[in-house]
Protein backbone atom coordinates (compact mmCIF):
# COMPACT_ATOMS: atom_id res chain seq x y z
CA UNK A 1 0.00 0.00 0.00
CA UNK A 2 1.55 3.82 -0.94
CA UNK A 3 0.32 6.76 1.41
CA UNK A 4 1.11 10.10 -0.10
CA UNK A 5 1.86 11.40 3.51
CA UNK A 6 5.30 10.08 5.71
CA UNK A 7 6.44 11.25 8.79
CA UNK A 8 9.13 14.02 8.41
CA UNK A 9 11.80 14.22 10.34
CA UNK A 10 10.90 16.28 12.71
CA UNK A 11 7.98 14.54 13.22
CA UNK A 12 9.88 11.65 14.30
CA UNK A 13 12.03 13.04 16.63
CA UNK A 14 9.29 15.23 18.51
CA UNK A 15 7.77 11.47 18.92
CA UNK A 16 11.35 9.95 20.75
CA UNK A 17 11.16 12.86 22.63
CA UNK A 18 7.75 12.32 23.65
CA UNK A 19 6.44 16.04 23.27
CA UNK A 20 4.28 14.69 19.98
CA UNK A 21 0.40 15.15 21.05
CA UNK A 22 -1.34 11.68 21.90
CA UNK A 23 -3.58 11.50 18.93
CA UNK A 24 -1.02 12.41 16.71
CA UNK A 25 1.24 9.84 17.61
CA UNK A 26 -1.34 7.36 17.55
CA UNK A 27 -2.20 8.36 13.90
CA UNK A 28 1.70 8.30 13.67
CA UNK A 29 1.83 4.77 15.00
CA UNK A 30 -1.08 3.28 12.78
CA UNK A 31 1.04 4.39 9.43
CA UNK A 32 4.13 2.75 10.78
CA UNK A 33 1.91 -0.66 10.69
CA UNK A 34 2.11 -0.35 7.07
CA UNK A 35 5.11 1.77 5.67
CA UNK A 36 8.82 0.29 6.85
CA UNK A 37 10.53 3.57 5.59
CA UNK A 38 8.33 5.68 8.08
CA UNK A 39 8.87 2.79 11.10
CA UNK A 40 13.02 2.79 10.40
CA UNK A 41 13.10 6.81 11.00
CA UNK A 42 11.33 6.66 13.64
CA UNK A 43 12.96 3.56 15.35
CA UNK A 44 15.90 5.30 14.80
CA UNK A 45 15.05 8.60 15.99
CA UNK A 46 13.82 7.14 19.04
CA UNK A 47 16.74 4.57 19.89
CA UNK A 48 18.87 8.05 19.80
CA UNK A 49 17.40 9.18 22.96
CA UNK A 50 18.47 8.60 26.15
CA UNK A 51 15.59 6.22 26.75
CA UNK A 52 16.43 4.61 23.90
CA UNK A 53 19.94 3.39 25.18
CA UNK A 54 18.48 2.19 28.34
CA UNK A 55 16.00 0.20 26.65
CA UNK A 56 18.43 -1.53 24.09
CA UNK A 57 19.97 -2.93 27.58
CA UNK A 58 17.20 -4.46 29.01
CA UNK A 59 15.92 -5.12 26.40
CA UNK A 60 19.82 -7.25 25.44
CA UNK A 61 19.43 -8.67 28.89
CA UNK A 62 15.75 -10.12 28.40
CA UNK A 63 16.65 -11.65 25.17
CA UNK A 64 19.97 -12.99 26.39
CA UNK A 65 17.80 -14.22 29.35
CA UNK A 66 15.02 -15.65 27.12
CA UNK A 67 17.14 -17.33 24.06
CA UNK A 68 19.77 -18.74 26.61
CA UNK A 69 17.86 -21.26 28.82
CA UNK A 70 15.85 -22.78 25.97
CA UNK A 71 18.77 -23.89 24.34
CA UNK A 72 20.22 -25.14 28.10
CA UNK A 73 16.93 -27.01 28.40
CA UNK A 74 16.77 -28.73 25.50
CA UNK A 75 20.33 -30.33 25.31
CA UNK A 76 19.20 -32.25 28.67
CA UNK A 77 15.69 -33.24 26.98
CA UNK A 78 15.78 -33.81 23.13
CA UNK A 79 11.91 -34.66 22.76
CA UNK A 80 11.02 -30.84 22.30
CA UNK A 81 8.73 -30.44 25.23
CA UNK A 82 11.78 -28.84 27.17
CA UNK A 83 9.57 -25.84 27.31
CA UNK A 84 7.36 -27.42 29.81
CA UNK A 85 9.15 -28.95 32.14
CA UNK A 86 11.39 -25.96 31.93
CA UNK A 87 11.72 -23.46 35.50
CA UNK A 88 10.45 -20.40 35.48
CA UNK A 89 12.82 -17.77 34.21
CA UNK A 90 13.02 -15.80 37.17
CA UNK A 91 10.65 -15.66 40.04
CA UNK A 92 7.38 -13.58 39.58
CA UNK A 93 8.25 -10.10 41.35
CA UNK A 94 4.87 -10.03 42.27
CA UNK A 95 2.15 -12.54 42.43
CA UNK A 96 -1.29 -11.31 40.72
CA UNK A 97 -3.00 -9.93 43.21
CA UNK A 98 -6.78 -11.81 42.60
CA UNK A 99 -7.11 -15.17 41.11
CA UNK A 100 -8.04 -15.79 37.63
CA UNK A 101 -11.23 -17.09 38.44
CA UNK A 102 -12.07 -13.82 40.48
CA UNK A 103 -11.09 -11.93 36.79
CA UNK A 104 -13.65 -13.54 34.76
CA UNK A 105 -16.25 -11.80 36.64
CA UNK A 106 -14.85 -8.42 36.00
CA UNK A 107 -16.36 -7.05 33.00
CA UNK A 108 -20.15 -8.22 34.49
CA UNK A 109 -19.16 -5.57 37.21
CA UNK A 110 -17.09 -3.10 35.67
CA UNK A 111 -18.89 0.19 34.38
CA UNK A 112 -22.70 0.90 33.14
CA UNK A 113 -24.28 -2.26 34.95
CA UNK A 114 -22.89 -1.82 38.10
CA UNK A 115 -23.98 2.53 37.62
CA UNK A 116 -27.41 0.87 36.96
CA UNK A 117 -28.00 -1.05 39.80
CA UNK A 118 -26.35 1.81 42.09
CA UNK A 119 -28.58 4.14 40.61
CA UNK A 120 -31.69 2.23 40.85
CA UNK A 121 -30.72 1.10 44.83
CA UNK A 122 -29.92 4.50 45.53
CA UNK A 123 -32.88 6.05 43.69
CA UNK A 124 -35.68 4.02 45.19
CA UNK A 125 -33.99 4.94 48.82
CA UNK A 126 -33.89 8.72 48.04
CA UNK A 127 -37.41 8.45 45.98
CA UNK A 128 -39.21 6.62 49.64
CA UNK A 129 -36.88 8.80 52.37
CA UNK A 130 -36.27 12.05 50.64
CA UNK A 131 -39.24 12.75 48.31
CA UNK A 132 -42.04 10.09 50.73
CA UNK A 133 -43.13 8.58 47.84
CA UNK A 134 -45.42 5.76 48.98
CA UNK A 135 -44.86 3.25 45.84
CA UNK A 136 -41.61 3.22 45.33
CA UNK A 137 -41.45 -0.67 45.86
CA UNK A 138 -43.51 -1.60 43.34
CA UNK A 139 -41.31 0.26 41.24
CA UNK A 140 -38.61 -1.81 42.07
CA UNK A 141 -40.13 -4.61 42.40
CA UNK A 142 -41.50 -3.71 38.46
CA UNK A 143 -37.74 -3.75 37.47
CA UNK A 144 -36.01 -5.82 39.95
CA UNK A 145 -36.56 -8.87 37.24
CA UNK A 146 -34.81 -7.02 34.32
CA UNK A 147 -31.65 -6.25 36.28
CA UNK A 148 -30.01 -9.61 36.31
CA UNK A 149 -31.35 -9.36 33.06
CA UNK A 150 -29.70 -6.69 31.32
CA UNK A 151 -26.26 -7.79 33.36
CA UNK A 152 -26.20 -10.92 31.97
CA UNK A 153 -26.58 -8.59 28.30
CA UNK A 154 -23.72 -6.63 29.13
CA UNK A 155 -20.97 -9.40 30.15
CA UNK A 156 -21.25 -11.93 27.73
CA UNK A 157 -20.94 -12.24 23.99
CA UNK A 158 -19.25 -11.13 20.93
CA UNK A 159 -21.17 -7.22 21.53
CA UNK A 160 -20.39 -7.11 25.56
CA UNK A 161 -17.00 -8.51 25.94
CA UNK A 162 -13.82 -7.09 24.19
CA UNK A 163 -11.49 -10.29 24.60
CA UNK A 164 -14.72 -12.27 23.10
CA UNK A 165 -12.42 -13.24 20.29
CA UNK A 166 -10.18 -14.68 22.45
CA UNK A 167 -12.62 -16.27 24.74
CA UNK A 168 -14.26 -18.16 22.03
CA UNK A 169 -11.45 -20.08 20.90
CA UNK A 170 -11.07 -21.52 24.48
CA UNK A 171 -11.58 -24.48 26.47
CA UNK A 172 -13.33 -22.15 29.41
CA UNK A 173 -14.95 -19.68 27.13
CA UNK A 174 -18.66 -20.83 26.89
CA UNK A 175 -20.94 -22.07 28.96
CA UNK A 176 -18.84 -22.23 31.71
CA UNK A 177 -17.48 -18.28 31.36
CA UNK A 178 -21.11 -17.69 30.81
CA UNK A 179 -22.31 -18.86 33.96
CA UNK A 180 -19.58 -17.78 36.10
CA UNK A 181 -20.27 -14.09 34.81
CA UNK A 182 -24.22 -14.06 35.59
CA UNK A 183 -23.32 -15.78 38.72
CA UNK A 184 -21.55 -13.19 39.62
CA UNK A 185 -24.37 -10.88 38.20
CA UNK A 186 -26.25 -12.41 40.89
CA UNK A 187 -24.43 -12.16 43.33
CA UNK A 188 -24.68 -8.70 43.36
CA UNK A 189 -28.11 -7.42 42.56
CA UNK A 190 -29.76 -10.56 44.45
CA UNK A 191 -28.53 -8.68 48.06
CA UNK A 192 -28.69 -5.36 46.76
CA UNK A 193 -32.04 -5.26 45.30
CA UNK A 194 -33.93 -7.58 47.94
CA UNK A 195 -32.46 -5.49 50.86
CA UNK A 196 -33.47 -1.91 49.50
CA UNK A 197 -36.78 -3.31 48.28
CA UNK A 198 -36.77 -4.69 52.74
CA UNK A 199 -36.11 -1.01 53.59
CA UNK A 200 -38.97 0.60 51.96
CA UNK A 201 -43.05 0.06 53.37
CA UNK A 202 -44.74 -2.27 51.62
CA UNK A 203 -47.83 -0.22 50.62
CA UNK A 204 -49.70 -2.82 49.10
CA UNK A 205 -46.72 -4.36 47.25
CA UNK A 206 -45.68 -7.87 47.27
CA UNK A 207 -42.73 -8.77 49.47
CA UNK A 208 -39.55 -7.17 49.33
CA UNK A 209 -38.18 -11.34 48.38
CA UNK A 210 -41.23 -11.90 45.84
CA UNK A 211 -39.23 -10.95 42.90
CA UNK A 212 -36.23 -13.38 43.91
CA UNK A 213 -37.62 -16.78 42.05
CA UNK A 214 -39.03 -14.96 39.06
CA UNK A 215 -35.77 -12.97 38.72
CA UNK A 216 -33.92 -15.88 38.87
CA UNK A 217 -36.35 -17.79 36.02
CA UNK A 218 -35.91 -15.27 33.77
CA UNK A 219 -32.15 -14.75 33.47
CA UNK A 220 -32.12 -18.86 33.07
CA UNK A 221 -34.32 -18.52 30.51
CA UNK A 222 -32.45 -15.30 28.81
CA UNK A 223 -29.03 -17.80 28.92
CA UNK A 224 -31.40 -20.24 27.38
CA UNK A 225 -32.78 -18.66 24.57
CA UNK A 226 -28.96 -16.64 23.98
CA UNK A 227 -28.20 -20.50 23.29
CA UNK A 228 -30.79 -20.05 20.12
CA UNK A 229 -30.33 -16.11 19.13
CA UNK A 230 -27.02 -15.23 21.31
CA UNK A 231 -27.17 -13.09 24.12
CA UNK A 232 -28.29 -9.30 23.11
CA UNK A 233 -31.45 -10.30 21.71
CA UNK A 234 -32.41 -13.39 24.17
CA UNK A 235 -31.94 -10.25 27.00
CA UNK A 236 -33.78 -7.78 25.13
CA UNK A 237 -36.64 -9.80 24.19
CA UNK A 238 -36.92 -11.58 27.81
CA UNK A 239 -36.66 -7.99 29.61
CA UNK A 240 -38.62 -6.53 27.07
CA UNK A 241 -41.28 -9.21 27.68
CA UNK A 242 -41.51 -8.86 31.38
CA UNK A 243 -41.65 -5.28 31.12
CA UNK A 244 -44.95 -5.36 28.59
CA UNK A 245 -46.37 -8.23 30.55
CA UNK A 246 -46.57 -5.96 33.67
CA UNK A 247 -46.75 -2.68 32.59
CA UNK A 248 -49.59 -3.14 29.64
CA UNK A 249 -52.41 -4.71 31.57
CA UNK A 250 -52.05 -2.09 34.65
CA UNK A 251 -52.11 0.48 32.38
CA UNK A 252 -55.14 -0.97 31.10
CA UNK A 253 -56.74 -1.90 33.86
CA UNK A 254 -59.49 0.42 34.82
CA UNK A 255 -60.11 2.32 38.31
CA UNK A 256 -57.71 3.72 40.50
CA UNK A 257 -54.28 5.32 41.15
CA UNK A 258 -51.39 3.49 38.11
CA UNK A 259 -49.28 2.67 41.05
CA UNK A 260 -52.33 0.61 42.88
CA UNK A 261 -52.93 -0.90 39.79
CA UNK A 262 -49.40 -1.49 39.34
CA UNK A 263 -49.50 -3.21 42.82
CA UNK A 264 -52.39 -5.59 41.62
CA UNK A 265 -51.07 -6.75 38.57
CA UNK A 266 -47.80 -7.44 40.18
CA UNK A 267 -49.22 -9.46 42.93
CA UNK A 268 -50.77 -11.98 40.08
CA UNK A 269 -47.27 -12.16 38.69
CA UNK A 270 -45.63 -13.13 41.68
CA UNK A 271 -47.95 -14.05 45.11
CA UNK A 272 -49.39 -17.65 44.36
CA UNK A 273 -47.61 -18.52 41.72
CA UNK A 274 -44.36 -18.74 42.99
CA UNK A 275 -43.99 -22.85 42.30
CA UNK A 276 -44.92 -21.98 38.94
CA UNK A 277 -41.72 -19.63 38.69
CA UNK A 278 -39.62 -22.19 40.69
CA UNK A 279 -40.90 -25.18 37.98
CA UNK A 280 -39.83 -22.47 35.36
CA UNK A 281 -36.50 -21.76 36.30
CA UNK A 282 -35.84 -25.53 36.60
CA UNK A 283 -36.88 -26.56 33.21
CA UNK A 284 -34.82 -23.17 31.50
CA UNK A 285 -31.60 -24.94 33.72
CA UNK A 286 -32.24 -28.16 32.02
CA UNK A 287 -32.77 -26.99 29.12
CA UNK A 288 -29.88 -24.70 29.46
CA UNK A 289 -28.00 -27.83 30.36
CA UNK A 290 -29.14 -29.56 27.28
CA UNK A 291 -28.14 -26.70 24.52
CA UNK A 292 -24.69 -26.11 26.30
CA UNK A 293 -23.10 -27.24 23.33
CA UNK A 294 -24.36 -23.79 21.49
CA UNK A 295 -22.35 -21.64 23.89
CA UNK A 296 -18.88 -23.21 22.15
CA UNK A 297 -20.03 -21.61 18.87
CA UNK A 298 -21.90 -18.73 19.95
CA UNK A 299 -19.44 -16.59 17.82
CA UNK A 300 -21.41 -14.88 14.87
CA UNK A 301 -24.82 -14.17 16.88
CA UNK B 1 1.92 -33.98 17.45
CA UNK B 2 -0.22 -34.78 14.22
CA UNK B 3 -1.06 -32.85 11.32
CA UNK B 4 -4.60 -31.24 10.66
CA UNK B 5 -6.64 -31.62 7.91
CA UNK B 6 -8.96 -29.01 6.50
CA UNK B 7 -12.33 -29.18 4.44
CA UNK B 8 -14.54 -26.35 3.75
CA UNK B 9 -16.85 -25.60 0.88
CA UNK B 10 -19.88 -23.70 -0.14
CA UNK B 11 -18.83 -20.42 1.73
CA UNK B 12 -17.66 -16.87 0.03
CA UNK B 13 -15.21 -16.55 1.79
CA UNK B 14 -13.11 -19.97 1.36
CA UNK B 15 -14.35 -22.70 -1.20
CA UNK B 16 -12.79 -26.17 -2.10
CA UNK B 17 -9.90 -25.30 0.51
CA UNK B 18 -8.26 -28.46 1.36
CA UNK B 19 -5.38 -28.56 3.47
CA UNK B 20 -2.79 -31.07 5.10
CA UNK B 21 -0.55 -28.72 7.93
CA UNK B 22 2.56 -30.45 9.94
CA UNK B 23 5.27 -29.33 12.23
CA UNK B 24 6.60 -25.85 10.85
CA UNK B 25 6.09 -22.21 10.21
CA UNK B 26 3.36 -21.77 7.57
CA UNK B 27 2.32 -18.67 6.12
CA UNK B 28 -0.75 -17.70 4.69
CA UNK B 29 -0.39 -15.07 1.80
CA UNK B 30 -3.02 -13.54 -0.36
CA UNK B 31 -4.35 -10.05 -1.06
CA UNK B 32 -6.61 -8.17 1.42
CA UNK B 33 -10.46 -10.60 1.25
CA UNK B 34 -9.26 -13.43 0.40
CA UNK B 35 -10.42 -15.63 2.76
CA UNK B 36 -6.66 -15.48 5.35
CA UNK B 37 -8.84 -14.47 8.27
CA UNK B 38 -11.77 -16.40 7.27
CA UNK B 39 -8.98 -19.93 7.47
CA UNK B 40 -7.27 -18.86 10.16
CA UNK B 41 -10.68 -17.87 11.84
CA UNK B 42 -11.76 -22.25 11.32
CA UNK B 43 -8.30 -23.24 12.29
CA UNK B 44 -8.96 -21.56 15.62
CA UNK B 45 -12.80 -22.94 16.37
CA UNK B 46 -14.10 -19.89 16.42
CA UNK B 47 -15.88 -20.10 13.20
CA UNK B 48 -17.30 -23.30 11.77
CA UNK B 49 -17.27 -24.02 8.06
CA UNK B 50 -20.58 -24.21 6.67
CA UNK B 51 -19.69 -27.35 4.70
CA UNK B 52 -16.66 -29.55 4.62
CA UNK B 53 -14.39 -31.26 7.57
CA UNK B 54 -11.99 -29.65 10.12
CA UNK B 55 -9.63 -32.39 12.19
CA UNK B 56 -7.00 -31.00 14.34
CA UNK B 57 -4.48 -32.60 16.21
CA UNK B 58 -6.22 -35.43 15.38
CA UNK B 59 -9.38 -34.83 16.37
CA UNK B 60 -12.53 -33.81 14.88
CA UNK B 61 -13.93 -30.97 16.18
CA UNK B 62 -17.33 -31.62 15.65
CA UNK B 63 -17.55 -33.47 19.02
CA UNK B 64 -17.85 -31.30 21.80
CA UNK B 65 -15.40 -33.41 24.35
CA UNK B 66 -12.77 -33.09 21.02
CA UNK B 67 -13.30 -29.47 20.82
CA UNK B 68 -12.71 -28.56 24.47
CA UNK B 69 -9.54 -30.52 24.06
CA UNK B 70 -8.24 -28.95 21.26
CA UNK B 71 -9.17 -25.92 22.32
CA UNK B 72 -7.00 -26.57 25.11
CA UNK B 73 -4.06 -27.05 23.41
CA UNK B 74 -4.39 -24.34 20.98
CA UNK B 75 -2.78 -20.34 20.93
CA UNK B 76 -4.51 -17.73 18.57
CA UNK B 77 -3.87 -14.29 18.27
CA UNK B 78 -7.16 -12.78 16.15
CA UNK B 79 -6.39 -9.70 14.00
CA UNK B 80 -8.26 -7.49 15.97
CA UNK B 81 -8.62 -7.90 19.59
CA UNK B 82 -10.09 -5.96 22.50
CA UNK B 83 -8.75 -6.01 26.32
CA UNK B 84 -9.93 -4.65 29.19
CA UNK B 85 -7.79 -1.55 29.72
CA UNK B 86 -7.75 -1.65 33.84
CA UNK B 87 -5.85 -5.38 33.23
CA UNK B 88 -2.07 -5.01 34.00
CA UNK B 89 -0.26 -7.27 31.40
CA UNK B 90 0.49 -10.17 33.51
CA UNK B 91 -2.94 -10.28 34.55
CA UNK B 92 -4.12 -10.38 30.86
CA UNK B 93 -2.11 -13.54 30.41
CA UNK B 94 -3.12 -15.17 33.51
CA UNK B 95 -6.93 -14.68 32.75
CA UNK B 96 -6.27 -16.58 29.13
CA UNK B 97 -4.56 -19.46 30.88
CA UNK B 98 -7.17 -19.56 33.65
CA UNK B 99 -9.70 -19.61 30.36
CA UNK B 100 -7.56 -22.21 28.99
CA UNK B 101 -7.56 -24.25 31.93
CA UNK B 102 -4.01 -24.82 32.40
CA UNK B 103 -2.98 -25.96 35.90
CA UNK B 104 -3.49 -22.86 38.94
CA UNK B 105 -0.13 -24.27 40.16
CA UNK B 106 1.53 -23.67 37.25
CA UNK B 107 0.42 -20.93 35.82
CA UNK B 108 3.03 -17.87 37.21
CA UNK B 109 5.60 -19.85 36.21
CA UNK B 110 3.93 -19.95 32.09
CA UNK B 111 2.73 -16.78 32.53
CA UNK B 112 6.08 -14.99 33.66
CA UNK B 113 7.40 -17.02 30.46
CA UNK B 114 5.20 -16.00 27.85
CA UNK B 115 5.77 -12.19 28.59
CA UNK B 116 9.37 -12.64 28.40
CA UNK B 117 9.22 -14.28 25.20
CA UNK B 118 7.68 -11.56 23.48
CA UNK B 119 10.15 -9.34 25.00
CA UNK B 120 7.54 -7.45 27.48
CA UNK B 121 8.49 -8.89 30.80
CA UNK B 122 9.98 -4.67 31.75
CA UNK B 123 6.05 -4.35 31.44
CA UNK B 124 4.51 -6.62 33.20
CA UNK B 125 3.15 -4.35 35.97
CA UNK B 126 1.96 -2.16 33.28
CA UNK B 127 -2.01 -1.72 32.84
CA UNK B 128 -2.50 -2.89 28.97
CA UNK B 129 -4.30 0.76 27.94
CA UNK B 130 -0.54 2.54 28.56
CA UNK B 131 0.92 0.08 25.92
CA UNK B 132 1.76 1.06 22.39
CA UNK B 133 0.06 -0.50 19.22
CA UNK B 134 3.25 -2.76 18.92
CA UNK B 135 3.07 -3.64 22.45
CA UNK B 136 -0.43 -4.40 22.62
CA UNK B 137 0.47 -7.17 19.20
CA UNK B 138 3.31 -8.60 21.30
CA UNK B 139 0.50 -9.40 24.22
CA UNK B 140 -1.62 -11.22 21.93
CA UNK B 141 1.17 -13.57 20.94
CA UNK B 142 2.34 -13.76 24.83
CA UNK B 143 -1.68 -14.67 26.14
CA UNK B 144 -1.55 -17.46 22.23
CA UNK B 145 1.85 -18.92 23.35
CA UNK B 146 1.33 -18.86 27.30
CA UNK B 147 0.00 -22.73 27.12
CA UNK B 148 3.29 -23.96 25.01
CA UNK B 149 0.38 -24.60 22.60
CA UNK B 150 0.66 -27.30 19.61
CA UNK B 151 -1.23 -25.61 17.02
CA UNK B 152 -0.51 -21.61 16.82
CA UNK B 153 -2.76 -19.79 14.75
CA UNK B 154 -1.27 -16.00 14.58
CA UNK B 155 -3.05 -13.62 12.41
CA UNK B 156 -1.13 -11.00 10.92
CA UNK B 157 1.02 -10.90 14.03
CA UNK B 158 4.19 -8.37 12.54
CA UNK B 159 1.30 -5.81 12.04
CA UNK B 160 2.40 -2.65 13.92
CA UNK B 161 6.35 -4.18 15.04
CA UNK B 162 8.78 -1.93 14.47
CA UNK B 163 11.63 -3.50 12.05
CA UNK B 164 13.97 -4.65 15.21
CA UNK B 165 11.02 -6.11 17.04
CA UNK B 166 10.09 -7.98 13.39
CA UNK B 167 13.73 -9.28 13.50
CA UNK B 168 13.18 -10.80 16.78
CA UNK B 169 9.57 -12.18 16.26
CA UNK B 170 10.86 -14.04 13.32
CA UNK B 171 13.15 -15.49 15.65
CA UNK B 172 10.56 -16.52 18.08
CA UNK B 173 8.57 -18.01 15.34
CA UNK B 174 11.34 -20.20 13.76
CA UNK B 175 11.97 -21.52 17.53
CA UNK B 176 8.30 -22.45 17.99
CA UNK B 177 7.88 -23.71 14.69
CA UNK B 178 10.70 -26.05 15.75
CA UNK B 179 8.35 -28.41 17.60
CA UNK B 180 4.57 -27.18 16.34
CA UNK B 181 2.45 -26.44 13.67
CA UNK B 182 2.23 -22.20 13.41
CA UNK B 183 0.18 -20.75 11.08
CA UNK B 184 0.73 -17.20 10.17
CA UNK B 185 -0.70 -14.69 7.80
CA UNK B 186 0.68 -12.14 6.51
CA UNK B 187 1.11 -9.42 3.56
CA UNK B 188 4.84 -8.87 4.42
CA UNK B 189 6.57 -11.41 2.21
CA UNK B 190 9.71 -10.69 4.10
CA UNK B 191 8.52 -12.65 7.09
CA UNK B 192 7.48 -15.27 4.44
CA UNK B 193 11.04 -15.70 3.14
CA UNK B 194 12.69 -15.04 6.73
CA UNK B 195 10.64 -17.78 9.05
CA UNK B 196 8.13 -19.83 6.85
CA UNK B 197 8.97 -23.64 5.83
CA UNK B 198 6.04 -22.90 4.07
CA UNK B 199 3.61 -20.63 1.84
CA UNK B 200 0.31 -21.12 1.22
CA UNK B 201 -1.35 -18.24 -0.93
CA UNK B 202 -4.64 -17.92 -1.32
CA UNK B 203 -7.10 -15.96 -3.81
CA UNK B 204 -10.81 -15.37 -3.72
CA UNK B 205 -11.12 -18.10 -1.48
CA UNK B 206 -9.17 -20.88 -3.09
CA UNK B 207 -5.52 -21.96 -2.83
CA UNK B 208 -3.72 -20.14 -5.33
CA UNK B 209 0.05 -21.96 -4.82
CA UNK B 210 1.76 -24.26 -2.34
CA UNK B 211 5.30 -24.71 -1.63
CA UNK B 212 8.27 -23.60 0.07
CA UNK B 213 9.35 -19.84 0.48
CA UNK B 214 12.43 -21.29 -1.92
CA UNK B 215 10.17 -22.67 -4.67
CA UNK B 216 8.19 -19.54 -4.51
CA UNK B 217 11.38 -17.21 -5.47
CA UNK B 218 12.28 -19.32 -7.75
CA UNK B 219 9.10 -19.17 -9.88
CA UNK B 220 9.58 -15.39 -9.66
CA UNK B 221 12.89 -15.51 -10.77
CA UNK B 222 11.88 -17.73 -14.03
CA UNK B 223 8.48 -16.06 -14.65
CA UNK B 224 9.33 -12.47 -13.66
CA UNK B 225 6.42 -11.19 -12.01
CA UNK B 226 7.05 -7.83 -10.87
CA UNK B 227 7.97 -6.95 -7.61
CA UNK B 228 11.34 -5.71 -5.68
CA UNK B 229 12.15 -9.07 -3.82
CA UNK B 230 12.20 -12.74 -4.92
CA UNK B 231 9.36 -14.11 -3.23
CA UNK B 232 7.38 -11.06 -4.07
CA UNK B 233 7.99 -11.65 -8.01
CA UNK B 234 6.91 -15.33 -7.34
CA UNK B 235 3.30 -14.15 -5.16
CA UNK B 236 2.68 -12.27 -8.02
CA UNK B 237 3.57 -14.79 -10.74
CA UNK B 238 1.54 -17.51 -8.87
CA UNK B 239 -1.60 -15.27 -8.64
CA UNK B 240 -1.36 -14.37 -12.18
CA UNK B 241 -0.90 -17.82 -13.18
CA UNK B 242 -3.82 -19.25 -10.51
CA UNK B 243 -6.48 -16.39 -12.19
CA UNK B 244 -5.23 -17.14 -15.99
CA UNK B 245 -6.52 -21.04 -14.98
CA UNK B 246 -9.55 -20.35 -12.75
CA UNK B 247 -10.63 -17.67 -15.43
CA UNK B 248 -12.45 -20.11 -17.86
CA UNK B 249 -13.93 -21.86 -15.59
Amino acid sequence: MTTAWHAAEDLALRYADGSLPEADAWSLEKHLETCTGCATRVSAAVRATAAGAELAEIRGSVLTAATTRPEEARGSDPCGSAARTRPAPTAPRRTPRLEPALWALGPALRGTWLLALLSVTIGALLLDHAAGYAATRTLLLTIAPVVPVSGVALSYGPHADPLHEITAATPSGGLRLALTRTAAVLGVSVPALTLTGAALPASGAPGAAAWLLPGLALTLGSLTLASYVGCRTATAVVAGGWLAAVLVPAVAAPGGPLTTRLAGRLATCFDGVQPGWAAAAVVCAALLAARRGAYDHLENR
Amino acid sequence: MTGLRVRHRGTVALDSVDLTLGTGVHGLLGPNGAGKTSLIRVLATVARPSAGRVELLGRDTAGRRALGEVRARLGYLPQEFGYYPGFTVREFVAYVAWLKELPAAGTPAAVERAVARVGLADRADAKVRTLSGGMVRRLGVAQAIVNEPDLLLLDEPTAGLDPEQRVEFRELLRELGASTTVVVSTHLVEDVAAACTEVTLLDAGRVAYRGTPGALAALGETSGGPGDHPVERGYTAALRAHRATEAPR
